[in-house]
């Protein structure tokens, strides 16, 4: 085959996978939204009661119970991973603690979501006697989003320009002062961005809160000792178990609505990354 | 942190809650393997090397006449990663080859914004896809119940399209420019720049993203479970219904007790030393890099 025909073979074929990639992911995005959006954009869906045995029932104590789950774990994971973020990017030395920390979060990052919900189990729920709760939930999703919350806060913090540092120190600030008056500030866009990003990941995750949190409730969890279904777990669970008969225009629509949300934090991320970028190209101009 | 003033005392307490909160992932991980490994130890001691075979035969109400063998099960998780890595990975590698070489400038947004949505869609979204849509479909073409290996495969492979498009497309970018310049200049097409400067360069880059996915493949779980049937025996057709190590540990926790519960977190176990086998492999493929 001469180099030339080749080359135009390849390039039709790379088109071809880069459309089927996109294909793809088009194709899924509308069945769901097909299948499910008006569903879940019918009041009485979103703020009705689930029903066990019959028709017509909503799912307003799962969305309840996916923002209540949210809100927890970002509690948790918010003030962790930022001051392990800020110690591996302000204080720290590159070592053998500083190297057994990364492995151990990139080691974390790596493991499987229902390692992390049996270990949860055995943890919370058993030997802390938590039961099936919102904080067991949310304290296992804390340790599974830690390293995505660690990773991009260290990220938005290394890359503030060490002039600012600089100038801080010269006026004589601590270290400690610095990161809070001068790093953590311009940090924040970022920080942010990558917060949107983990809200869509908790509020997809099922795997790890089905036997932490729970699957089916009938009411909206108050306590965060209260057992909850959240949205992704209740999706799972009406489809497996199949004991509503009209569990198709359920699940149908609780997915529509899931994903809606889900695409909406990654389109805030997006949007904050991007402002984040032009913010730091227009203080690099400054500069 | 000179002098002993009140603010360097300062400096030093905060010093250390910092450094406490940075181990929290060593504490973490150590936990997660001490609480595996002891809920597992009741199965592996009353059911030694029965834990690896294929017979599993759980007893509900006597949970120590039963026999756990997991290796169905192993055998599922291998088969249905490497079928998502089979038809996942060229298309992953594929696609971020377009993504950086090919594509015009505007495509290649779309494409980037697209593969950040894939990322994004939750697992039990993608399982309820498949289960309705790609399930009956092929059912309908095979003659089958439409469930087993070959469906989860298709799954997974859309599962870690993002990881290993993503991770490709960074160790492509990462080459210098010199490279496929020179290419190029030599009179090469652009086929031959990818396949015999490109892709040999970035082989190590690109292998990481293949590892990384087969990870994301072996631990995953709802989308799995919802398409692979959950039938407890070992299977090698495509289309018969067999289970995987994740999908039988999120079916039976439920209902299990005694040495069930335990034998389910002995699988835990199993795929918890996989996927860091794993972890592993990465860490060597990208240290050699830097020795070189």
């Amino acid at each position: 085959m001469k180099p030339k025909t080749a080359d135009r073979i390849a390039t039709i074929v790379f088109w071809l996978l880069g459309g089927i990639t996109v294909g793809v992911l088009l194709f899924i995005i509308l069945q769901i939204f097909g299948r499910g959006l008006l569903t879940a954009l019918n009041p009485k869906f979103l703020l009705g009661k689930p029903e066990a045995m019959k028709e017509g029932g909503g799912i307003f104590p799962m969305i309840i119970s996916s923002l209540y789950l949210t809100g927890l774990t970002l509690l948790i994971a918010l003030p962790v991973s930022l001051g392990a973020a800020i110690y591996l990017a302000e204080y720290s030395r590159e070592g053998r603690v500083t190297g057994a920390i990364r492995f151990c979060v990139d080691s974390l990052a790596g493991l499987p979501s229902i390692v992390f919900g049996i270990f949860g189990m055995t943890l919370f729920v058993i030997y802390f006697g938590w039961g099936y709760s919102l904080i067991a939930g949310a304290f296992t999703c804390a340790i599974l989003n830690l390293p995505t919350l660690m990773r991009s806060s260290e990220e938005s913090i290394r890359s503030v320009p060490g002039t600012y540092r600089e100038a801080s120190f010269s006026l004589g600030a601590t270290r400690w002062t610095t990161v809070r008056q001068v790093v953590l500030p311009s940090a924040t866009p970022g920080i942010l961005a990558g917060t949107m990003l983990t809200i869509g990941r908790i509020l997809g995750e099922s795997a790890a809160i089905v036997y932490t949190a729970g699957l089916f409730v009938r009411k909206a969890p108050t306590s965060p000792m209260d057992t909850a279904a959240p949205l992704a777990s209740y999706i799972w669970y009406a489809q497996t178990e199949a004991l509503i008969p009209d569990f198709r225009r359920v699940v149908d629509g609780g997915a529509a609505f899931l994903l809606l949300l889900v695409l909406l934090m990654n389109f805030l991320a997006r949007r904050l990354a991007r402002y984040y970028q032009r913010k730091k190209l227009a203080g690099g101009a400054d500069g | 942190m000179k002098g002993s003033n009140g603010a360097g005392g300062r400096e030093r307490v905060i010093r250390f809650a910092l450094f406490a909160m940075a181990s929290i992932s060593i504490f973490s991980v150590l936990l997660i393997l001490l609480f595996i490994f002891k809920e597992s130890l009741p199965a592996i001691r009353s059911q030694g090397f029965t834990l690896l075979t294929t017979n599993w035969s759980p007893n509900v109400s006597d949970p120590s006449a039963g026999s756990y063998g997991m290796l169905a099960f192993l055998n599922g998780t291998i088969l249905t990663t490497l079928g998502g890595m089979a038809l996942g990975a060229p298309l992953g590698v594929g696609t971020a080859v377009f993504i950086i070489q090919i594509a015009p400038e505007r495509i290649e947004g779309i494409l980037r914004r697209g593969i950040e949505m894939l990322a994004g869609i939750p697992s039990v979204i993608i399982g309820w896809f498949g289960l309705t849509l790609l399930v009956p479909y092929i059912a309908r073409v095979t003659g089958t119940s439409g469930y087993g290996i070959l469906a989860a495969s298709i799954v997974l492979a859309v599962m870690v399209l993002p990881t290993v498009v993503v991770l490709s497309m960074e160790a492509l970018k990462s080459l210098p420019h010199e490279l496929e310049e020179a290419s190029l200049a030599m009179g090469a097409t652009r086929w031959q720049t990818i396949r015999h400067a490109l892709l040999p360069a970035a082989r190590r880059g690109i292998l990481v993203a293949v590892i990384l996915g087969m990870g994301r493949a072996i631990g995953e779980t709802m989308a799995v479970q919802m398409v692979v049937g959950n039938a407890r025996q070992l299977a090698f057709s495509l289309t018969e219904r067999t289970s995987t190590l994740t999908s039988r540990i999120i079916t039976d926790m439920g209902e299990s007790t005694g040495v069930f519960r335990s034998a389910l977190f002995a699988q835990g176990l199993v795929l918890l030393l996989l996927v860091m086998l794993l972890i592993l492999g990465v860490k060597l493929v990208s240290r050699d890099k830097k020795v070189k």
